[in-house]
């Protein structure tokens, strides 16, 4: 069987559901940077996926920014993460309400 | 001759406004004799201009601009003619007369002052009226004799009824000047004015049906200021005014001033001889009507009441006969002898403190001379006997029916001459006659003030002589008016028609006596007669007073309770105070979505994410769709 | 001076207020006194200095605020507004003359001396940018004014007429900010001048939208039926001063409007939509004057008294004839004098009794004789007796409909009637009958500060009663002009029709057509 684009498409997909559900479901802070990587690099599969098969470099060099911003991303999120558990000893999403409205 | 015109015109204002500036202080003479004697100013003026006007000339100035918009132009205007000289007279003789009377009327009052002020108020508004050369200008006069009757018949506001009387005389003569408004509106879009000889010499022009709509709502107006039916029952109610006051406004000047407008505009109504011969016809129902109710009734002044409004019957037989010279001459000879009576009235009233029915009097001819002769004078004219001035103005009224072939009208008003004899005749009877039946009520009676009768006595004479005027009456007005002779063809029938009715009117007042000569006892409401049902029906008025109160006055105000409780509070303020608490609430309701836990923004964030896809699906597809 | 008198009469209030603040307490009175003296003599000049016999603006002034969007300052007055400019200065000077609030009175002055610019400003403005700012700004004023000095509910009562009144406006803003694009799409040049407006024909469905988005705004200041309820609340709450500038002037934005912009930009939609404003006008006369029978509170008959004299006025204004327009611009004073009397009479027995039940009253006809006989003028002149204000007024404006619909004229008509079924029992139930309550038996008549608001506004609405024309004459000319633009601009056969030629000469003068 050859591998198509669909079933890329179809990957890419299914992974961006995955990480959607993750973000939804999640209450854990660290659990929730997993879930934005799967939903990061499951937009990384479709453009790679795409640039290759329409012959245009621009989708795999867009997938390279992404890594790398999704990289400082993380850096940045898990840092402020450390700041935060070493202050409530928590990463529960639900305790983090100082902006209710 | 303009300067008397102005003074004709202004002295009542005058006189009226110099009594108001001591309105709210205690009572001075002094107010009584300005406005007296300015009111006698005004009434030699009146009679210079009739002289002059007897000498065949008229007097017509116009004085300023009063409103002028567009087309329209509309100044104070003011004529003297020989219709209006005479409505002048009347109006300045019997006010002058009456001015005179309440100053010793009035002596106890303690709103003398106050009082001047409005009747002096009141006679200028009728002069207004009558002296203007405009529809607008009359209106002017109408609204303001109807504002002065409101004042003087609440004038001891103190009392509900008379207040309640006030309220009710007003606003039913509103719904007639709708009426008036109406036709006025029509005469100006479509002739382009509003003055009397303009429109009077264009009128021809119009179509018929627009004559007609014009005659008909012009006829509104009068029908409410002359209390005609169905708009009468505000005249009975208004006798809860001071008595001058009915002398001068309920018998003599305003109420007759619908019977001046019908004469005034003669021009439009000899074109549409139908809507005359309905005028003729409601006329001859009201004489009819109201002279029912004066039988039974025992309120003296509303007795007196229904009499005129009886009498305001005829007139508008004739006018709308198109015999306008004879209705203006019954105006004016009713003017006389009415108030006359009226005042007479007020005599009684006053030496028996304020006692109205005249089951309680008898016998007051002993010590009421002075006002015995006047009253039997006065109801022997209204009663149409000769040589009395009734004589010869109701009387023609009959022959006007008869010549014009209106038999059955002529029937009607003949049977009415015999009631308003006989009604005449129970309340002189009652009053003056028999057993002295005040005396069971404690009540010693006095005659009025000498100078009182003195100046009542000018009214006497003309009730007795007006009918020696007619040829000169006739000559004069038929300058203006159409001069239409109403002669009886045959002079047999002339002779058995006039004795007739003399032989009916002196049977109907034999019977008064020969009834009520020796009453004993007042009536207390157990008599078979006071039960039976033609009696009631008569003594409530036909019901008609209640009837309006059912079906007007509570429902418009039950209406009134519920456009506002109802409909206003709970439907239109509530559908506003609705959208905005929606509002309200859905912000409230939405706060949640900013609780600041970040698991539920998240997924309203992938909620948002999803319909943004969603549309941007639909829309491209849709896009294409058109596209392709 | 009097080049850029406009400016001085809507700046100099305002000036003054701000240097109110540091003005001693207790000689505040006299300072808010003198400057609305200069101010109201500053309109007579005004007046004295207008030309009766020209049709068109004068004592106009431009200056360029943005030109890129063609937003100038630019004023101007005219017959239409001339007077109730005078009516805005002369209702403020009686107002601060016969005030009897004494709590915080310097801060009421000063908000009060704000309002006259802002009222002032609306009815000089001729571009629709200033005119809507002005318009917006004249609500922050008596906002303060009920919301501070109001009754007890006066919290409800504020917001509500402000966020009602201020809904309206948005939708008239979208409006003028179309009319705006519309115009620079017809010309390549943007413009919110009223008058560059003017010369605009727009297509008949445009004028439809417009109109409705205008006639929102407008609706809801008169206010017509059924956005009036706001309207009984802000009098019930409102302190006197407040009640009697909200019914003399603020009212009159939204009829002055309806002639200043509706008539004469949308003359097609104003054909269409007549005779259902008709049937509004006719409903509010009626409906309104009903609920003002079923009223206790003598304060609330005069409010609703008001909402049905603005009928009369809008029905007069849809006559779309010299003869109703002049009668609705007249009675525009009119009521104005004649409301804001009322509403300070209400005001006097509110002062002593601190009640406006009329069941609490009853007989003061004999207790408080020249109150009640200048009550009793007023209520003639509301009632629209001949010789009073009113009566001219009332009787154009019902003549000038009647050429546009008989049947509907003669309803309107009812309002003479009704009117006085409400004013005369109100009359009745206060001031006739014995004096039935112990504490009304020592009330003290008016009062000299009371009769130096009261006595001005009697003359006044006599005055005008019997010699209406030097008011009439002006409102007259520029009323002529306004139809006639009408006429010419109108593109539908039956608005042609029902819209007269004044001038009579051929059609057509110097209007360019939009493409």
């Amino acid at each position: 069987m050859e591998v198509t684009l669909t079933h890329y498409l179809v990957l890419s997909t299914v992974l961006f559901a995955i990480g959607l559900i993750g973000v939804m479901r999640r209450k854990n802070l660290l659990m929730l940077f997993f879930a934005t990587e799967i939903l990061l690099n499951a937009t990384n599969i479709a453009f790679a996926a795409i640039s290759h098969y329409i012959g245009d470099l621009t989708g795999q060099m867009f997938a390279f920014f992404i890594i790398a911003i999704a990289a400082s991303e993380v850096a940045v999120g898990l840092g402020l993460l450390i700041v935060w558990y070493k202050r409530t000893g928590k990463i529960d999403l639900d305790q983090m309400n100082s902006m209710r409205g | 001759m303009e300067i008397y015109l102005y003074i004709a015109l202004f002295a009542p204002l005058v006189g009226s406004l110099f009594s108001s500036l001591f309105a709210s202080s205690p009572k001075t003479m002094i107010t009584g004799y300005v406005a007296s004697g300015l009111l006698f100013t005004s009434l030699v003026s009146s009679m210079i201009l009739l002289s002059y006007v007897m000498g065949g000339h008229t007097v017509h100035v116009e004085m300023m601009t009063w409103m002028a918009t567009g087309d329209l132009y509309i100044p104070f205007g003011f004529v003297v003619d020989q219709v209006s000289v005479v409505m002048m007279m009347v109006v300045t003789i019997v006010s002058t007369v009456v001015h005179i009377y309440s100053i010793g009327y009035m002596d106890h009052d303690k709103g003398f002052n106050r009082f001047f002020a409005w009747l002096s108020a009141f006679v200028f508004s009728m002069m207004v009226l009558v002296m203007s050369d405009n529809f607008a200008g009359l209106f002017i006069g109408w609204e303001g004799v109807g504002l002065c009757s409101w004042g003087l018949i609440g004038f001891w506001y103190h009392k509900e009824s008379a207040t309640w009387a006030a309220n009710e005389a007003f606003i039913m003569n509103r719904i007639a000047d709708l009426g008036m408004l109406i036709g006025i509106f029509m005469v100006y879009w479509n002739i382009g004015s509003l003055q009397y000889d303009v429109v009077f010499e264009q009128i021809g022009n119009l179509p018929v049906v627009v004559i007609t709509w014009i005659g008909i709502f012009l006829f509104i107006g009068a029908m409410g200021k002359s209390a005609q039916f169905p708009l009468h029952t505000w005249l009975a109610d208004a006798m809860e005014g001071p008595t001058p006051v009915s002398a001068l406004i309920h018998a003599a000047t305003m109420v007759t001033a619908g019977v001046y407008l019908v004469v005034r505009s003669n021009p439009i109504y000899d074109l549409i001889p139908n809507v005359g011969l309905f005028i003729a016809s409601l006329g001859a129902f009201v004489a009819l009507f109201a002279a029912s109710m004066a039988l039974v009734n025992r309120d003296m002044k509303r007795i007196i009441a229904y009499s005129t409004l009886s009498q305001l019957g005829y007139m508008f037989v004739a006018a709308g006969l198109g015999a306008y010279w004879v209705a203006l001459f019954h105006l004016m000879a009713h003017a006389f002898f009415k108030a006359l009576l009226f005042l007479g009235a007020g005599n009684v009233m006053h030496a028996m403190h304020d006692e109205l029915d005249p089951f309680k009097m008898g016998g007051l001819r002993k010590v009421m001379k002075g006002t015995f002769v006047m009253m039997t004078l006065a109801s022997v004219a209204l009663a149409g006997i000769y040589p009395f001035a009734g004589f010869f103005s109701k009387d023609l009224i009959l022959e006007v029916g008869f010549v014009e072939h209106h038999y059955v009208i002529y029937a009607v008003l003949l049977l009415t001459a015999g009631l308003t004899a006989f009604y005449s005749f129970r309340l002189v009877v009652l009053i003056f006659h028999g057993e002295e039946r005040y005396k069971l009520f404690g009540i010693h009676p006095h005659e009025a003030y000498k100078f009182m009768l003195v100046a009542m006595s000018p009214l006497l004479v003309l009730a007795i002589i007006a009918g020696a005027f007619k040829m000169t009456y006739y000559q004069l007005v038929t300058s203006l008016l159409p001069d239409t002779q109403y002669h009886v063809h045959s002079e047999m029938t002339y002779w058995i028609m006039t004795i007739g009715t003399q032989l009916f009117v002196m049977a109907a007042i034999a019977f008064a006596y020969k009834k009520y000569g020796n009453w004993s006892g007042v009536p207390d409401g157990t008599s078979t007669m006071e039960n039976r049902f033609c009696y009631k029906l008569l003594w409530n008025q036909y019901y008609i007073p209640k009837f309006y109160h059912e079906v007007f006055s509570k429902p418009y105000g039950e209406l009134s309770r519920i456009a506002w409780k109802q409909i206003d509070l709970k439907i239109v303020d509530a559908i506003v105070d609705g959208i905005a608490n929606f509002i309200y609430r859905t912000g409230e309701n939405t706060r949640d979505i900013q609780n600041g836990n970040l698991s539920t923004m998240l997924r309203w964030m992938v909620f948002g994410l999803i319909v943004l896809v969603a549309l941007a699906v639909a829309f491209s597809v849709g896009y294409n769709a058109v596209g392709a | 001076m009097i080049d850029h008198i406009l400016t001085l009469l809507i700046f100099f209030p305002a000036l003054a207020a701000m240097l109110g603040f540091v003005v001693a307490k207790n000689s505040m009175r006299a300072y808010g006194i003198t400057v609305a003296a200069i101010e109201f003599f500053l309109s007579l000049w005004l007046w004295y200095a207008y030309d009766p016999m020209v049709s068109g603006m004068q004592f106009m002034e431009s200056m360029p605020v943005i030109p890129a969007f063609g937003i100038n300052y630019l004023l101007g007055v005219d017959g239409l507004s001339l007077f109730i400019i005078i009516l805005s200065t002369f209702f403020t000077l009686i107002g601060i003359a016969s005030l009897t609030e004494t709590r915080r009175l310097k801060d009421l002055i000063i908000t009060l001396l704000f309002l006259e610019m802002t009222m002032v400003g609306v009815f000089a403005a001729l571009d629709a940018i200033i005119f809507y700012l002005f318009w917006e700004l004249s609500l922050v004023p008596m906002l303060y004014i009920i919301g501070a000095w109001g009754g007890p509910l006066r919290i409800y009562a504020s917001i509500k007429f402000f966020l009602y009144t201020f809904t309206g406006s948005l939708v008239m803003l979208v409006g003028m900010l179309f009319m705006a694009y519309f115009y620079y799409q017809a010309t390549g040049a943007w413009s919110f001048s009223i008058l560059e407006w003017y010369r605009l024909i727009l297509p008949e469905s445009f004028q439809m939208w417009l109109f409705a988005a205008f006639f929102l705004g407008f609706a809801i200041k008169v206010p017509m039926f059924p956005f009036h309820t706001w309207l009984p609340y802000a009098h019930g709450q409102a302190p006197t001063i407040g009640s009697v500038i909200l019914a003399a002037i603020l009212l009159k934005m939204g009829t002055y409007a309806f002639v200043r912009f509706s008539l004469p930009l949308f003359p097609d939609a104003s054909v269409f939509f007549m005779f259902p404003i008709a049937i509004i006008a006719i409903i509010m006369i009626i409906y309104t004057a009903m609920v003002a029978y079923a009223q206790e509170d003598i304060k609330q008959v005069v409010a609703y008294s008001s909402v049905s004299h603005m009928g009369v006025i809008i029905l007069g204004t849809f006559a779309l004839n010299v003869e109703g327009v002049s009668g609705s611009v007249f009675l525009m004073l009119a009521h104005g004098v004649v409301s804001g009397a009322l509403f300070l009479l209400v005001g006097v027995i509110y002062d002593r009794r601190h009640t406006k039940l009329m069941s609490e009253f009853g007989g003061l006809a004999s207790v408080m004789p020249r109150y009640a006989a200048i009550f009793g003028i007023m209520m003639m002149a509301s009632v629209g007796l001949p010789l009073t204000i009113n009566f001219v007024g009332e009787f154009l404006s019902l003549l000038g409909f009647y050429k546009q619909s008989h049947a509907l004229t003669l309803t309107a008509g009812v309002a003479i009637i009704v009117g006085a079924i409400y004013m005369l029992a109100a009359y009745k139930k206060a001031f006739f009958g014995p004096v039935t309550n112990e504490e009304n038996k020592h009330l003290k008549d008016l009062n000299k500060t009371e009769l130096v608001g009261l006595i001005p506004l009697t003359i006044v609405a006599i005055w005008l009663g019997v010699y209406p024309k030097p008011v009439l004459e002006p409102i007259n000319n520029s009323v002529e002009s306004v139809i006639q633009l009408m006429h010419d601009k109108a593109q539908s056969a039956e608005a042609k029709a029902r819209i007269p030629n004044v001038a009579g000469n051929d059609e057509t003068i110097s209007i360019q057509e939009a493409h």
